[in-house]
């Protein structure tokens, strides 16, 4: 008799089926993973409520449980209550009861992106993502991710990336962008080089890029090849993405994070780029080595710097009447305010667009786009990430641009989505590619 | 009067280093290692925090609520100015008339502040549905700190209810929200910290909000 296989229990169903220690293993967790500038930040909050405005959620909804301050405060209520110090929690600690659960899901999950805006704008300078992280992480202890982020951990877990490639087909995209690229720029020389040991970098993409956009790909071989580049693509590792970051799992972040290193180790290359991609850079060159307790004897770069750079150096040279249509540029909150790549895409936009105008307010200050926070796995949060996509929205629509950038994958996806769902008319495009569009043959 | 003096200076003894033992308490929670090379300079960062970064033209959050913005300085202002009348008090030494006036005025817009800032946190919805016992027992009884150090300022028969109030103002402080006294600075230098190593804080340029 065929099996018949087992449907997945929801997130519902999983929290309905808990058995009652768990919840108390929950302030375990908790007591756990704090760390002295998390507890500093606990200890901090005077619940002002001057918070309230930097989160998007709340500027959309104008729910009070979009305030920052009270989503810090349902963890600052378990902590004060039931935590009597480090790895200990108080003696007869009730737990997380069923209805907390639900409340932390939905506030930590579901009403926050990880932006950290609010914390730039915190009174006290509490690292509110950094505690909503924990929060999420104690979640994810219970077996409690939300279904479609947790559907994401699951494929990038089994298959070594969040799209589950296979490495066959990795390798066969690779190698068609490859002839695509030699026929478009009629240069046999230029490639989309796999393993090549000893490269001065190692090459790290969103695996939306091979599923979905492979121009941003072939964008940065276009520009690697004419800098003149040493450069490869790994065949077994390539995902420059980190779900686990977003729901504080640090264990399982540190084994995906481990998988590029490995890569690196494999080749013989001290160097690791990362695409265009804000988790992906603040978990691989932030977080990844606490994660895994390495002092780092090799660098790790966003491919920013490395266009940046050439473009100081004069290897590569832009021609910005390419791109003649007006140009704003979406800073991606974890490449930008959580990550301090802050002025390289500005520097290669200047140099590759006719006109390129700013959001206001921008850099560090800047609006979350909405998809961040692992929102767009998020299918049970869509209709609010959409509606909270609205400050965002508006913020282009001001800038009056034909053409938003933005060096971040998620971001573009939700652009894109806010694009359609507020009628904005503007094209969706990755810095890389509107560089590749302007790119000069090398000289002489 | 002396008996109280003692209180007084026993109450900040006893503050002070139930303060001390909650920031070792949390200390022990332990600092994760930044194995990550710095891209900025965490020294720059903690400098910014606790400085520029401070001002309301650096932070939105300051700049749309102005009025409370300037309402917590000055409130935060005239409790410094209570504690110097205090420890003067305490102390016996009689204050140069210049500076008891200029401590009374202090002291006046501090009380005013924080009466606004009450009726604020009783009277905004937001407000009210963050806060907590704790919110309106820390201000109600730094109110009535600043309006019996103001009192005692101009006649001395205030001096005992003053230093009464001085005695659970210091005791409260480790135990309420007071405490943010100390975890402010260790909040601060912490975000300073971090986005400074990452080369985010200082900002370079305006951010033009």
């Amino acid at each position: 008799m065929p099996e018949i296989p087992m449907r997945k229990r929801t997130w519902a169903e999983r929290l309905e089926d808990l058995p009652p220690r768990n919840f108390k293993a929950a302030i375990q967790t908790l007591a756990d993973i704090i760390d002295t500038p998390s507890a500093d930040g606990l200890e901090s909050c005077v619940r002002c409520g001057l918070c309230a405005e930097s989160c998007h959620y709340f500027l959309d909804d104008r729910d009070l449980r979009s305030v920052p301050a009270y989503k810090l405060n349902l963890i600052i209520r378990i902590f004060r209550r039931q935590i009597a110090g480090a790895g200990r929690p108080r003696r007869g600690a009730p737990g997380l009861s069923a209805a907390a659960i639900r409340e932390w899901a939905d506030a930590l999950y579901g009403r926050c992106t990880l932006c950290g805006r609010c914390m730039v704008n915190c009174t006290m300078g509490i690292r509110i993502p950094s505690i909503i992280r924990k929060g999420r992480a104690v979640l994810a202890s219970l077996g409690l991710v939300p279904d479609g982020l947790d559907s994401t951990l699951a494929t990038a877990r089994e298959t070594g990336n969040n799209m589950g490639i296979t490495r066959e087909d990795w390798m066969e995209t690779a190698a068609w962008l490859e002839e695509d690229l030699r026929t478009e720029t009629s240069d046999l020389r230029i490639r989309m080089p796999m393993d090549a040991a000893g490269a001065d970098f190692l090459y790290a993409v969103n695996p939306r890029e091979p599923k979905f956009y492979p121009l941003t790909l072939t964008a940065a071989a276009k520009l690697f090849h004419a800098a003149g580049r040493s450069w490869t693509l790994s065949s077994h590792a390539f995902d420059v993405t980190n779900y686990a970051y977003f729901v504080g799992d640090d264990a399982l972040a540190a084994r995906f994070a481990s998988r590029l290193r490995e890569a690196m180790d494999a080749l013989n290359i001290k160097t690791l780029v990362l695409s265009e991609c804000g988790h992906g850079f603040a978990s691989n060159r932030w977080e990844a080595a606490s994660w895994l307790a390495e002092k780092l004897d090799r660098e790790v770069k966003s491919v920013l710097e490395i266009v940046a750079e050439d473009l100081r150096a004069g290897r590569i040279r832009l021609d910005p009447d390419r791109n003649p249509k007006t140009v704003t540029l979406h800073d991606p909150c974890q490449l930008v305010r959580m990550g301090g790549i802050i002025e390289e895409q500005r520097e290669i936009l200047r140099h590759c667009v006719r006109r390129f105008v700013e959001m206001t307010p921008n850099r560090k200050d800047n609006y979350c786009c909405g998809g961040g926070g692992g929102q767009l796995s998020m299918s049970e949060f869509a209709a609010r990430r959409k509606s909270a996509g609205r400050i965002k929205a508006a913020q282009i629509a001001r800038t009056e641009a034909q053409v938003v950038a933005s060096p971040c994958h998620n971001c573009l996806d939700q652009l894109a989505d806010i694009n359609k769902h507020y009628r904005l008319g503007v094209e969706i495009k990755s810095v890389l590619e509107l560089a590749a569009e302007a790119l000069l043959p090398p000289q002489g | 009067m002396n008996l109280l003096r003692w209180a007084v200076l026993t109450a900040g003894v006893i503050s002070l280093a139930v303060l001390i033992l909650r920031a070792r308490w949390a200390a022990a929670f332990g600092r994760p290692e930044s194995y990550a090379p710095a891209r900025g300079s965490a020294r720059r960062g903690i400098i910014y925090a606790l400085g520029r970064g401070l001002l309301p033209w650096e932070k939105e959050s300051a700049r749309l609520h102005l009025a409370t913005y300037v309402a917590g300085i000055l409130y935060h202002a005239g409790l410094f100015g209570a504690f110097a009348i205090l420890s003067a008090q305490a102390a016996d030494i009689a204050m140069p008339r210049p500076v008891a006036f200029l401590l009374r005025i202090d002291l006046a817009l501090g009380l005013f502040s924080g009466i606004g800032l009450l009726i604020k946190r009783a009277a905004r919805s937001l407000s009210r549905f963050l806060s907590r016992c704790d919110d309106y027992a820390a201000n109600l009884i730094v109110d009535l700190f600043l309006a019996f150090a103001l009192a005692a300022s101009l006649d001395a028969r205030a001096e005992v209810p003053f230093m009464a109030i001085s005695v659970i103002l210091l005791i409260y402080i480790p135990l309420g929200k007071i405490r943010h006294c100390l975890f402010f600075f260790r909040s601060r230098i912490g975000f300073g910290r971090l986005l400074g190593r990452r080369g985010v804080l200082p900002p370079g340029r305006a951010s033009a909000s």
